[in-house]
């Protein structure tokens, strides 16, 4: 169709995603095929009914089943579930109880925050055919040279897939820099699943934790798993320090007018996540911004409209009586994501909006001097944060200063100490539990009737910032996010797939 | 060749099959796979249904070969949606075209819907779409997870979208899929079950499976009550009473060891560093073709104690039959 642009399917990210895009012609006299993004649409192509299936389950099987619903943060799901049932049941996890659910989920945002910059969005950014050009003596990279030409001389139908064949338009343009991303590209893979393993040390196994459970985890934590953990720990946190956090600068230095791209709306909600002790103070708090001003997080005011989802319950339902009956060829529908609004505003979710919930918070420090140290030394304004490449910087960061708190909490455990506590599940009760995936805002709602599940509603990160249209016909964070962006080549919409990877979108997670 | 020599293979080959604890006839065979594999001879068209890409990062959790080794050399992975530079049209162009060659190994993940075809939809197209003609010219297909082999929680009790696994979809369509359709389950499938399959494939072809299940008897004969570490609690009959409890069988805590049929106790998760049973964790079953399918059927006994809905005994040996 005619000014319209279509990524369908938007592919490295978790899921079934199709972007759709309304353009409008520029006066750019140079480049006639220049377009603008005049409205946008995200559609979520998948429905599976987590929900449902969990009504009339015993309680216990939700941590179980809910961490299914993406097995890139399954970990955050399993938290979640489990303090919405530490609610139900009143107890709270023991000392290491807490501390090793800290420490699973630190592993889980490692993992998840290093996949998403360097498996995920780096291809849109980095020149994978400059490794044709590679002269030096890095193992890997003449590996995956080799790997190339060869392919190249066999003259497959798609040579050097699955980096190939890719949208042809500007990438890195330097060989050292490109060369070095992709060293790291290689690299990350590994530090990556060293991050998972982190995980499995205390979790049993990673994707889909066995050992979490509510009051803690069913481990012991030995001195023997405190060193597993706190080894590969320090590898991981190298590799952040020195590899991620600089190639994130370098690739802002090559791309610094994405600073300008992909503005939201200065909406951002966080739920606060990492308990520091057992009356509810978190590492990374709580809160909400509206149109640039802070206010206390108050749960109540989370509501879910569907009148352009495909389901047919009534609309603007709060979690703890949401429902979810499918209606797939809804009249006006176009995606499987519920819109949740926030004091009837659309959020945006993810480590920017936890940074700025926080970097705006008057009670809160320690985040506001690491953003502006950061900021200072970048040479870049606050106001910029709000950005394709605010929303990279602020994962980047939030990774460093999540792995060095996890040292501190693996030197908190007590060695061979209770790592849980007993619990029995109440004839009726109800909770929630409230936690940040490493994409953003997470929250389970559940009720308990005769010692089984009578409602699970989840809203999801991606449920907040892939949400489609709400009833006012409001848009949803990425939609509203790619609206002015100039589109070179509307048969290659690179900057669009920039903007919509910048939230890290899991679809499995918003459409559950 | 590729960069691989001849003894990375076979030591290769040998890890994968001393891991899972196979025979040495086994290590020549994943060998030959695996450098089949490397040298571009099997391509594969990995696809997701309804899935949570768990599958997918437990692929990239594969410690021999590693991650790096999968991406860069050890397989001709045409089309993976989490992976793939391609995006868009370019990527339907990509799956259109392997499709047509007839040159591929079709590997699933996740299930697919069979009553609301519209729940799970690739570039405007419904899966069941894209998955009916590449079912019909794969060269093999692997299922991997136990959403593309049984349904798995998609297809639980309650479901609204008629999800089902593979082998029940090729026979609602008429598909043969006798002698061409492995099913890898495991919730999510492992890394080293994945290699394997994909290795024996190329190598020998069709393996010895389960003619029900259609699981490679290699990896998936034994129980991981058979082979549980502490399986002498058992037998002692000393158990588990609380979560966190180091010593005594979990049986008394819900584990599905007895239901789970997979290599769990011999190469364990995450390049080795723990698994479910090694973690106090009981087993949940994740595996078996009943996994998470009925509601009157928890993963843990921890609630019978106190309510009195739970399954009985008799219940949970009819499941496994």
């Amino acid at each position: 169709m005619k000014n319209t642009i279509s990524i369908s399917p938007l592919t490295r990210i978790e899921g079934h995603l199709a972007v759709h895009a309304k353009t409008e012609p520029t006066s750019n006299s140079k480049n006639k095929k220049e377009a603008k993004v005049s409205e946008a649409f995200c559609e979520g192509e998948l429905f599976r009914g987590f929900e449902t299936i969990l009504t009339g389950r015993d309680p216990l099987d939700a941590q179980q089943i809910t961490q299914r619903i993406c097995g890139v943060c399954p970990t955050p799901h399993g938290i979640a579930s489990v303090q919405a049932q530490e609610m139900a049941y009143g107890i709270k996890p023991t000392h290491n109880g807490r501390l090793l659910q800290n420490l699973i989920l630190a592993a889980n945002y490692l993992h998840s925050h290093i996949l998403h910059f360097y498996q995920l969005s780096a291809l849109d950014f980095v020149d994978v055919k400059a490794v044709l050009q590679y002269k030096g003596k890095d193992r890997l990279l003449i590996s995956l040279k080799q790997w190339i030409e060869e392919a190249l001389a066999r003259k497959d139908v798609f040579p050097a897939a699955p980096f190939l064949p890719r949208y042809e338009v500007s990438y890195v343009k330097s060989l050292d820099v490109n060369v070095s991303l992709l060293a790291h590209y290689v690299q990350a893979l590994e530090v990556r699943q060293l991050a998972d393993e982190m995980a499995a040390v205390f979790a049993g196994r990673v994707p889909h934790s066995t050992a979490l459970v509510p009051g803690g985890v069913t481990q012991v934590p030995t001195l023997e798993r405190i060193v597993s953990y706190g080894a590969r720990l320090k590898k991981v946190t190298e590799f952040v320090e020195y590899v991620y956090v600089p190639d994130l600068l370098e690739v802002a230095k090559v791309f610094p007018q994405y600073f300008e791209i992909g503005r939201g709306r200065d909406n951002f909600l966080s739920y606060g996540v990492f308990p520091m002790d057992e009356n509810g103070s978190k590492f990374i708090k709580s809160g909400a911004v509206i149109g640039g001003k802070w206010e206390a997080l108050d749960q109540e005011n989370i509501l879910e409209e569907v009148g352009y989802s495909r389901f047919s319950q009534s609309s603007g339902r709060h979690p703890k009586d949401g429902q979810t009956i499918p209606e797939a060829e809804k009249t006006n529908a176009y995606s499987w994501i519920k819109a949740p609004r926030y004091r009837g505003q659309a959020m945006e979710v993810g480590p920017l909006a936890r940074a700025m919930v926080n970097y705006l918070d008057p009670s809160e420090t320690w985040i506001k001097n690491e953003v502006n140290a950061f900021l200072a030394a970048a040479k870049v304004p606050a106001e910029k944060l709000n950005s394709v490449l605010g929303r990279h910087v602020a994962r980047g960061l939030e990774a460093l200063w999540v792995a060095k708190q996890a040292d501190k909490w693996l030197g908190e455990l007590e060695v061979d100490g209770p790592p849980t506590r007993d619990f029995t599940i109440p004839k009726t009760a109800s909770g929630y539990g409230l936690t940040e995936a490493p994409r953003g805002a997470l929250g389970h709602w559940l009720s308990i009737d005769n010692y089984l599940i009578k409602n699970y509603q989840c809203v999801v990160p991606t449920t907040w910032n892939c949400s489609p249209r709400d009833d006012k016909g409001q848009p949803g964070p990425i939609e509203h996010a790619l609206v002015g962006t100039i589109v070179e080549d509307p048969a290659q919409p690179i900057e669009v797939a920039r903007v919509v990877r910048s939230f890290d979108p899991c679809i499995a997670c918003a459409v559950h | 060749m590729s960069q691989y020599s001849r003894r990375e293979v076979l030591k290769l080959g040998a890890l994968l099959a001393a891991g899972l604890g196979l025979d040495s006839t086994y290590s020549a065979v994943f060998a030959d796979g695996l450098q089949k594999l490397s040298t571009g001879q099997a391509r594969v068209l990995w696809l997701q249904g309804m899935s949570c890409s768990g599958c997918s990062v437990s692929f990239l959790n594969s410690n021999e070969p590693g991650p790096v080794d999968i991406l860069t050399s050890m397989i001709s992975l045409l089309y993976h949606s989490t992976i793939s530079a391609a995006q868009g049209a370019d990527a339907m162009r990509v799956i259109a075209e392997t499709i047509a060659s007839n040159d591929f190994i079709l590997v699933l993940e996740g299930a697919v819907p069979t009553t609301m075809p519209e729940a799970c939809t690739m570039g405007g197209k419904t899966l069941e779409a894209i998955l009916v003609p590449a079912l019909k010219n794969a060269k093999a297909i692997a299922a991997l997870g136990t959403c593309a082999s049984f349904g798995g929680i998609p297809a639980a009790e309650g479901n609204q979208t008629g999800a089902v696994g593979l082998k029940t979809f090729m026979e609602q369509k008429g598909i043969s899929f006798q002698n061409r359709l492995v099913n890898c389950p495991g919730c999510p499938v492992h890394p080293e079950e994945v290699w394997g399959t994909l290795a024996y494939i190329v190598s020998k072809g069709y393996p010895a499976v389960d003619p029900k299940l259609l699981t490679p008897n290699m990896f998936y004969a034994h129980s991981v009550h058979d082979n549980c570490p502490r399986f002498h609690y058992w037998e002692k009959e000393i158990f588990a009473k609380h979560f966190g409890d180091e010593e005594g069988c979990l049986f008394k805590l819900g584990c599905l060891g007895p239901l789970s049929h997979t290599s769990c106790p011999r190469r364990q998760w995450n390049s080795g560093v723990n698994w479910c049973i090694r973690a106090a964790a009981p087993c949940i079953g994740c595996t078996s073709e009943s996994f998470a399918k009925k509601r009157d059927f928890p993963f843990y006994r921890k609630g019978e104690a106190s309510h009195p809905v739970n399954y009985k005994e008799s219940e949970r040996k009819e499941v496994t039959s």
